[in-house]
This record gives structure tokens, C-alpha cells and sequence, in this order.
């Protein structure tokens, strides 16, 4: 390849003027994270591995209980919450699909679909989070655990993500995690912050628009990814 | 392909899980014919990962992992989802709630030209409803006293500020005085959703307030 020669001088370049993706870069050695879990995943879905399970206990259900915490849950609804969002993972992880979303990512949507439909046990009137995503009960039958080598592009959105949430300003992190973890509006977050609602509202417009940003900048990351992994 | 979409905040908010409500079925919906904002739910759903990740962890219960392989053997308690079996045209989000597809539906309505059905599943904060434009014909001017969500199932509808057809999300707020009209050809069906009743200006309108 032509341009291989030079991309070690570019790379130094980009990172010397891009603090960014210089955190990023550093960020890359925790893919291995998400990479263990979604080998767990698929150990668990092809296998009904027990031990896999266990190892998968032992590496999220602490945060999944404290999400759960965080959007209001008593300590024995949060273990509640996660004991059925883990055990939805045990009978459906046929239908974890790598290739549409990270491991960390579904287990995301699992558990919030969990914290749901918790308070909405035998009440039919009520939106139930299989109403709001009706896909996600359409399985992907795996028979056969899928190459993973090529799969870092859901990882390197991740990685891009974790560097955001890093990056963004306490002011503006603040409000994100209220909207995802209190489901709180924009004015109940300004009278919580005791701040007006056009600065909640610019603050939130700020942290997405960064957002957006680096999703668009993920293409040319991507390439620099390619070139460090050859 | 809709052309209108919901706000980036909206789509947040239901990647978070912070809209089971009107809302929420109104954006799940959207979604079911919009790739673009597909997308973007996927990326909030992405950043939601990532903020649990970088949460501070809290330690489950010393024996909620016995309990758990316990439970592993035995069938799922959750009740399965019963097979639909009403018109394959019924958007999923809204299979449970529509007793049969809009042709079918019982409609009810004050004029011949504008009906309603009220939907099951308003709360205390959102009013959600279909309503039913005949083909040519105008809803009375109205302004809102909160913010109105409007969803275009069927046919397609113009008012001063453009043409909306089937998928597209349209917001009016407090400032919008509109007067929604059905194209020609067929009549317009919509899902609206609405923080506040709808306020009436014209004298017709004040007339019909009671019923919309």
C-alpha cells in the first residue's frame, strides 16, 4: 500500500494536534473489555455456558445495578431489575447480533427494558417496552459463534463515545446523565440546577452537537484504526 | 421516506427509556419507517452503554448470583407476547392498542368531516388520539395551549408552513396558529399526542372544542 510508509508521521501529527483523539488512542487498549463480553455472550448463546455467565455476572451486574439505582430504584428493585434483565440475557443471547451492536450496548437496552417494564407488571394498559422496540423480539438464530476479527467497527463507536462522555464539560455531562438516568425534562432539570432553561437547553444542544461531530469524524478514525491493526 | 423528524432531545430521551408513555409509542412509529432516525436512537442507545460504564458500580446482593443459576433451568416466567393476528398494515408499537386497522375503527366526531378515536394509553401528562380528516376538507383554526405531536399515518395534510405525508413528526408549540387541510385525494389520518388541550380560536372552533 502506498500511503502505509508515511502513516506513522501522520498519526503523530493527528494526535500532537488533536487532544481528542489522542485519549481516544489511549482508549483503544480497553477494547479488550468489550471484546470479553461479547465472546461471553456467544459462549452463551451457542454453548448455554455456565461459566460464561458467571464470568458475565461478575463483569456487569455492579453497573447494571447502580443504572438502575441512578434512575431511582431501591437497592432491592435495582437486584431485581438486574436479576431478570440477566436472566432475559441467559434466554435470548441467541438473538445478540454483533454485527448490529456492541455487547455492552444490547445489555444496555436489556436492562433498560428491564427498569421498564418492572413497574408495569400486569397492567396491560400501559406502554411496555416491547411496544416501544417490537424488533428486538425478532431472534437472529447464531449456530455458530461469528468471526470476531472484523467486527471493531461497534467498538470503535464505543471508544469514540467513552471519549465524548470523557471530554465533555461537567456543566454539560451533568445534564446528559439526568435526561438518560432521571428522565428528567429540560425545565425540571432547570429547577433542579436552579439555572434558566435556555442555558440547560444550549448546554444539552452543546454536548449533542459534539456528539454529531464525532460520529461524523468516526469515518476517518475508522481508517486510522485499520492502518494501526494491519 | 419521512421528511420530518423528531427533535435529537426526543430521540434521546426514548434511547434512554424515558418516554414509556404517548410519546413514545408516537416515536416508536416514526421509527418503524425511518431509517435515519433509527440510526440515531442506535447512537443514543450506544452513549447510554458508555454512561453506565463509566458509572461507579454498586455491588449486587451476596446471593443474587446462586439465585440467578438457580432460576437459569426454569422456563421464562415472562408472559409471552400473544401472536397478532389483526391487519398486518397495524403499526407494531400500536398492535395492542388498535382494536382493528383505521378503515374498521370506531370513530366518533362532532363533524362528518373530522373524527376522532381516543387511544388507551393517555396518562396524566400527554392526551393521545387518531383523528380523521376527510379528503379536502380543514380542521378549524386552533392554536395550543401546550405542545402538540402530530404523526401522519395515512394520506398526507398541508398547512401554512408545508405538506406533510405518511411518517412525518411535526411539533407545534404554543406559537403555531395552523389549520391543518387533507389533500384531495384521500382522507388524512393522524396521530397526535398532545401536552394540553387543544385550544380552539375561531368561533366554529369554539363550538367544537368540547368534542375534539
Amino acid at each position: 500500500m502506498l500511503y502505509v510508509c508515511d502513516y506513522s508521521k501522520l498519526l503523530f501529527k493527528i494526535i500532537r494536534s488533536d487532544r481528542l483523539l489522542g485519549i481516544f488512542v489511549a482508549d483503544i487498549l480497553q477494547t479488550s473489555d468489550a471484546k470479553y463480553l461479547e465472546k461471553l455472550l456467544l459462549k452463551i448463546a451457542v454453548d448455554r455456558d455456565r461459566n460464561a455467565f458467571m464470568a458475565l455476572f461478575e463483569q456487569c451486574s455492579a453497573k447494571l445495578k447502580a443504572y438502575a439505582v441512578r434512575c431511582g430504584a431501591s437497592h432491592s428493585d435495582a437486584e431485581e431489575v438486574v436479576q431478570e434483565a440477566l436472566l432475559n440475557v441467559w434466554h435470548k443471547a441467541h438473538t445478540f447480533n454483533p454485527k448490529s451492536a456492541s455487547a455492552n450496548t444490547w445489555l444496555f437496552t436489556i436492562v433498560r427494558n428491564k427498569r421498564i417494564d418492572f413497574v408495569r407488571k400486569n397492567r396491560p394498559d400501559l406502554v411496555v417496552s416491547n411496544d416501544l422496540w417490537p424488533e428486538s423480539e425478532a431472534s437472529v438464530v447464531l449456530e455458530t459463534a461469528p468471526n470476531l476479527e472484523y467486527e471493531y467497527e461497534s467498538d470503535l463507536n464505543a471508544q469514540v463515545l467513552r471519549t465524548l462522555i470523557k471530554e465533555l464539560p461537567e456543566e454539560q455531562r451533568q445534564i446528559v446523565y439526568k435526561v438518560y438516568f432521571e428522565g428528567k425534562s429540560h425545565s425540571e432539570i432547570a429547577t433542579d440546577l436552579d439555572l434558566p432553561l435556555g442555558t440547560i437547553k444550549s448546554r444539552l444542544r452543546l454536548a449533542m452537537k459534539k456528539l454529531d461531530t464525532l460520529a461524523k469524524q468516526n469515518i476517518s478514525w475508522l481508517i486510522i484504526i485499520h492502518l494501526m491493526n494491519f | 421516506m419521512a421528511h420530518y423528524h423528531p427533535s435529537d432531545e426526543l430521540l434521546m430521551s426514548f434511547a434512554a427509556g424515558q418516554l414509556p408513555n404517548a410519546l413514545g409509542i408516537m416515536t416508536a412509529c416514526h421509527l418503524q419507517k425511518c431509517q435515519q432516525c433509527s440510526t440515531k436512537v442506535g447512537m443514543y442507545e450506544e452513549l447510554g452503554a458508555e454512561l453506565i460504564d463509566s458509572t461507579q458500580a454498586i455491588s449486587m446482593g451476596n446471593n443474587s448470583l446462586n439465585n440467578l443459576l438457580n432460576r437459569l433451568d426454569l422456563e421464562p416466567t415472562e408472559a409471552k407476547t400473544p401472536e397478532f393476528t389483526g391487519d398486518p398494515r397495524t403499526p407494531k408499537p400500536l398492535r395492542r392498542f388498535m382494536p382493528e386497522y383505521f378503515d374498521k375503527l370506531s370513530w366518533s366526531g362532532f363533524s362528518s368531516s373530522i373524527k376522532e378515536y381516543i387511544l388507551p394509553f393517555s396518562d396524566e401528562a400527554y392526551t393521545a388520539k387518531f383523528y380523521k380528516i376527510s379528503a379536502g376538507k380543514e380542521l378549524p383554526v386552533h392554536t395550543h395551549k401546550g405542545n402538540e405531536f402530530t404523526l401522519v399515518m395515512e394520506g398526507s395534510f398541508s398547512d401554512n408552513s408545508g405538506d406533510y405525508h405518511s411518517g412525518d413528526f411535526i411539533l407545534a408549540g404554543t406559537q403555531t396558529i395552523h389549520q391543518p387541510k387533507a389533500a384531495k385525494d384521500c382522507d388524512c389520518i393522524c396521530f397526535a399526542v398532545v401536552d394540553a388541550p387543544l385550544k380552539m380560536t375561531g368561533f366554529f372552533g369554539r363550538m367544537l372544542n368540547p368534542f375534539l
